[in-house]
């Protein structure tokens, strides 16, 4: 049976709340690392969640895992509401789901190849859209949107991306048979 | 790990509001306040801004975290953007302008002077950002501190989220402990087998690589126990019909009130800015003549 990206069924509501959830403690639990000699910049591990939970589970368990992830590790640490970086952050989880219906093994270097593919996609919209929106809302101009904004979000989103996802995906590829589903 | 949520009950004015009329409030006034760069409308704001946060009876201490980040912010957008690159400030300050130097600043140990570009406008431009984003700022860094996590699946699906999106929600906040929990058990179960987490040192690739003994064993944990979930709440016909929330919520008339204050910001906004067209970037005489200009 074919698979549809954009069923929303009991697994993917349970699904989509684990990945917030699961964004949600990592983003805290690793804030204590730092870009080497850039201070006040967290790398953030974590957006590999809504990566991976999107190519597994579908682009709206994507979205939502990065989206309300985003809010509810914002909400825990204090750092308040900001809706537009919460939009980039479910972004980075929707555009890796697009492929999810295309994926039948997890391991496979055709697989992991595609889906390193749109995790860039995922993180150059996701964090595009937030920083653009910056200068909507904060008037900044495009210089400051680039290089205070996109490009600090970017390089650590994309090599937290790279790196983890293939090792989650390798990693799922193993229990995925176990489910039965 | 301890995971906590920053809310606690506050007897204030904020909290007497229904939390779907809060959402409604701090929306509508993020879209209204971005509309204006005029600095009478911007101080109209920020003054409405910090009247919400304050009615929230967090304390300063509570949320100075969040300020800092705002803070860090706000001085680079200005120093970066509005002082040091000029950038046109996103197009809304007009070219040329008074120069703050117009003779230029001597620099030291050389004769010569550095012929800097900043303007009064700029500044003023500058105050109207602080103003703006101090206003936003106060509306929505106050939600996680007068917000009960409980209640947003409701308030969410009383705003028209459909149930299953609402009760998603509703989920990833009773996960969140026990994901924390999980995460606990699997750092002290690595460091059993030697694993030194406050040695994450290194590079940015090598710190991240070192944290998968972490990532991976709780992921893979916490999907194996959504196949239990899902199956329970299939067996449990989740989805057949719309559901029931255990807290329920009502309108009251400071609601509605708060509703139509909402309304009139967003609407009016709208009227003065594409109605009458003003609200645009300006700058007042006082300050253009407290220069001599």
């Amino acid at each position: 049976m074919k698979k549809s990206i954009w069923k929303f069924g009991t697994r993917e509501v349970v699904y989509s709340a684990i990945g917030a959830a699961l964004y949600a403690v990592l983003a805290v639990s690793t804030n204590f690392l730092q870009i080497p000699s850039a201070g006040n910049v967290s790398v953030r591990p974590a957006v590999a969640i809504p990566m991976f939970f999107g190519i597994v589970f579908g682009p709206i368990v994507g979205f939502i895992a990065g989206f309300l992830g985003n809010i509810i590790s914002d909400l825990i640490a204090g750092y308040g509401f900001w809706f537009w970086w919460d939009l980039g952050n479910g972004l980075m989880g929707f555009i890796p789901g697009l492929i999810a219906a295309s994926l039948v093994s997890y391991k496979d270097w055709k697989s992991i190849l595609k889906a390193e593919l749109f995790v860039i996609l995922g993180v150059l919209v996701g964090m595009g859209v937030a920083a653009i929106s910056e200068m909507w809302v904060s008037g900044a101009d495009i210089n400051t949107v680039i290089f205070g904004n996109f490009v600090p979000a970017v390089i650590p989103n994309l090599i937290n991306g790279l790196i983890l996802v293939p090792i989650l995906m390798i990693a799922y590829d193993a229990i995925a048979k176990r489910s039965g589903r | 790990m301890l995971v906590t949520w920053r809310y606690r009950p506050r007897n204030s004015l904020m909290s007497r509001f229904d939390p779907r009329a809060r959402w409604i409030f701090s929306l509508a006034f993020l879209f209204a306040a971005t509309m204006f760069w005029d600095a009478r409308f911007l101080a109209f704001y920020f003054f409405i801004g910090f009247a919400w946060y304050f009615s929230g009876g967090a304390s300063f201490r509570d949320t100075k975290r969040g300020w800092l980040l705002v803070g860090v912010l706000l001085t680079m957008m200005i120093v970066v953007n509005t002082i040091i690159t000029g950038g046109g400030a996103g197009g809304v300050v007009p070219e040329g302008g008074t120069l703050v130097w117009p003779e230029g600043i001597p620099l030291p140990f050389a004769d010569t002077v550095w012929h800097f570009g900043l303007t009064w406008e700029r500044l003023w431009f500058a105050i109207c950002q602080i103003l703006r984003i101090g206003g936003i700022s106060a509306v929505f860094l106050i939600i996680p501190f007068t917000m009960d996590p409980r209640v947003y699946g409701v308030t969410f699906r009383g705003l028209g989220l459909p149930d299953r999106f609402a009760y998603s929600m509703e989920l990833a906040f009773r996960y969140v402990p026990t994901l924390a929990r999980d995460f606990g058990t699997t750092v002290d179960a690595q460091r059993a087998r030697g694993y030194e987490v406050e040695r994450v040192k290194g590079g940015l690739v090598r710190q991240i690589l070192r944290l998968a003994p972490l990532i991976v064993p709780v992921t893979m944990n916490s999907i194996l126990m959504g196949e239990d979930v899902t199956n329970a709440m299939d067996l449990r016909c989740f989805g057949q019909r719309p559901r029931t929330w255990l807290y329920e919520l009502k309108y009251r008339w400071q609601d509605y009130a708060l509703i139509v204050f909402s309304l009139l910001i967003l609407v009016g906004g709208i009227a003065m800015k594409y109605g009458f067209q003003i609200g645009n970037f300006w700058v007042p005489d006082f300050w253009l003549h407290l220069v001599g200009s």
